[in-house]
């Protein structure tokens, strides 16, 4: 049997036990490349983790690797700034995500409107995604400068006193949200837009034929047929909020007083600041089990969500 | 207006300098079922999406049983509507893509348990009920949409090519069963179709349109023996009408079937080819006036050199530039 036939189907082949392992090691041929690559940028350095989460290996020890056993972790346990930061990290993943959605949502069903200036509309959407998290987040700090950005200027010249946006922990919080927010919902848009797209308009049409509201079509048909899409955006979004280190880095550093720290700029800060990276790979390694638990929980959600409807 | 059924007036629809329907008017009696025929870009589908709302109208007016729906929204048309593509909700069984309609009606949860279990059982689904759309087959994709159209007891039912995705075999024995369940109910029905088989075989008349006209409209009989034009007489029969070369600024259409082989007068024919069809063959003939297509019985062996002739009567006559029928 020769190659060709291979994808012809079954008709052509002579023995279907043969064609299938056949099958099956081409397949796993042609997976080789990506398996390797895999394995190279992804499982190694996870391993190499692993290995070092279990020594101790900072400025005291001469930065060689000692085994301690489980020390690491038992402090990680009992390590009040990384739960802190833990929740801290939650918090802004969770509600920049929820935001990025609802925002990202109605963005995308804007662009999905007929008009003119479509395309154009379109690109100007997306700039904010295109621009490198340290400009934008630059940006940000500038905006909300004490007391020279243009929103302290503006309340200088209402006659208000300038506000510390970045120096008081409740608006730096927000102020952090904001520029996630502002930086992905184009993302989440375009990635909806393209769900949006696949929405055969005859559905619509029929739809409309059935008396239904423009809210009833939203919710009957467009919000069941963009779970796949909504699943997937979460998935993205909150594996990438949860790792969020530039924005943080950049727009706060973590301040004021430790309130905006997330877990990777603690991790970040134990390997590069106290040099303590035996550490720092606990740290690391208990934020991917959390990120591990968080993305089963939105594939749960999102399974559940398809086999309800399933049933009605 | 009277009552009943559906009229469209002088139908006109503009997109930009772009005329898609020209003045269309007709009239379909509440229990007839009224075929638009004609080629891809001829208008027909505009229309259906006309009488559907799904497209505005440039002017003209729309009556449905006596209504004047030329600006009502589509969801209070009450027309229920078959889509080339069947247009059934991927996330919804059988069932859910035939209760959504009812829900957004308002209608009573037993009220539209009694109506889907009526419409289940007249279009023999109800093991199917619930299976999701992409496990059922063409045709029973098809019935699906039938019944979503007809749930609504509509005031028109309008269908967009229902048999385009289906293959040919399904096509011949859906035709009878399709005309059993959509003629002669209380409501008139629009199809819309380019293949004239299946305009013959369901509907009670037809309307030939091309480019945004309604060329004729009568029943298939009269469209097939009295042409208006060379459109017409072209579009239908299979094999197509032959026509002649012009002489004079008129031309001749005949039917391959009128065309007989004669021993004396009428036209030298050379043979070209034979087409066996079965139970007919069909010759190939080349004469001084064109080509001719001649349908025969299918034992008999022709002769390379022929004369034809045409059955006296059935020879149509056209004015060769505007292709306007002589009577």
């Amino acid at each position: 049997m020769n190659f060709i036939s291979h994808f012809q189907g079954q008709p052509f082949a002579t023995n279907k036990v043969e064609s299938y392992s056949r099958g099956k090691s081409l397949s796993l041929l042609l997976l080789a490349p990506a398996l390797a690559l895999l394995a190279i940028v992804f499982v190694w350095p996870l391993l190499r983790y692993g290995w070092l989460s279990f020594h101790a290996d900072s400025v005291i020890t001469g930065l060689v690797a000692i085994p301690n056993g489980g020390a690491n972790w038992i402090r990680l346990l009992s390590d009040g700034r990384f739960w802190q930061d833990a929740l801290q990290t939650l918090r802004f993943a969770g509600v920049s995500v929820g935001l990025e959605l609802v925002l990202g949502l109605a963005l995308a069903l804007a662009l999905h409107q007929r008009g003119p200036g479509r395309g154009v509309l379109r690109v100007l959407c997306l700039l904010p995604w295109a621009l490198p998290t340290t400009v934008m987040a630059l940006g940000w700090r500038w905006i909300f400068n004490d007391p020279h950005g243009p929103i302290n200027a503006l309340l200088l010249q209402l006659g208000l006193p300038s506000q510390g946006f970045l120096s008081t922990p409740s608006t730096t919080w927000l102020v952090s949200v904001l520029a996630d927010v502002w930086k992905t919902t184009p993302f989440v848009a375009l990635l909806l837009l393209a769900g949006l797209q696949s929405i055969p308009t005859d559905l619509e049409e029929a739809m409309r034929l059935e008396g239904a509201s423009p809210w009833q079509r939203l919710r009957r048909l467009t919000l069941p047929l963009l779970i796949p899409y909504l699943g997937l955006c979460c998935l993205f979004r909150v594996a990438q909020a949860m790792g969020v280190f530039d924005l943080i880095q950049v727009l706060t550093d973590g301040g004021p007083a430790g309130s905006t720290e997330s877990l990777a700029l603690y991790a970040y800060l134990n390997a590069m600041r106290f040099l303590d990276f035996g550490y720092s790979a606990s740290v690391m390694l208990g934020m991917f089990l959390l990120l591990l638990v968080l993305s089963a929980l939105v594939l749960v959600v999102q399974r559940r969500f398809q086999q309800q409807q399933e049933l009605t | 207006m009277s009552s009943g059924g559906l009229q469209l007036e002088n139908i006109s629809r503009r997109l930009g300098a772009r005329s898609l329907l020209h003045e269309i008017s007709l009239e379909v009696p509440a229990g007839e079922c009224l075929a638009l025929l004609g080629p891809s870009g001829c208008g027909k589908t505009t229309t259906l999406r006309v009488v559907a709302g799904l497209d505005p109208v440039s002017s003209g007016r729309i009556w449905l049983q006596g209504r004047d729906i030329t600006r009502l929204d589509p969801g209070r048309r009450q027309v229920g509507m078959v889509f080339q593509s069947y247009a059934l909700y991927p996330h919804l069984s059988v069932e859910g893509n035939l209760e959504l309609g009812l829900e957004i009606r308002r209608v009573t949860a037993a009220e539209r348990h009694r109506r889907i279990s009526t419409i289940l059982e007249l279009l023999q689904l109800v093991e199917l009920r619930h299976r999701r759309p992409a496990q059922l087959s063409g045709g029973q994709r098809q019935r699906v949409a039938l019944a979503r159209a007809l749930l609504r007891q509509p005031d028109i039912v309008l269908l967009d090519e229902p048999m385009s995705n289906l293959d040919a075999q399904l096509r011949d024995n859906l035709r009878p069963e399709l005309r059993r369940l959509l003629c002669g109910g209380r409501h008139p029905v629009l199809y819309v179709t380019h293949d004239q088989q299946e305009a013959m075989g369901i509907a009670d008349r037809i309307a030939v349109m091309s480019n945004g006209f309604i060329q004729q409209l009568g029943t298939a009989r009269d469209l097939y023996d009295q042409p208006v034009n060379r459109f017409v007489a072209e579009f239908l029969g299979r094999p197509a009408i032959n026509l002649l070369l012009p002489q004079q600024g008129h031309q001749l259409g005949l039917r391959p079937e009128h065309i007989r082989s004669v021993n004396t007068g009428g036209l030298e024919a050379k043979l070209t080819g034979r087409e066996w069809l079965g139970n007919q063959q069909l010759l190939n003939l080349e004469t001084k006036r064109g080509q001719l297509k001649m349908l025969t019985s299918a034992d008999w062996t022709p002769p390379t050199e022929l004369r034809v002739s045409w059955d006296q009567g059935r020879e149509l006559w056209f004015e060769e530039q505007s292709g306007e029928r002589l009577k």
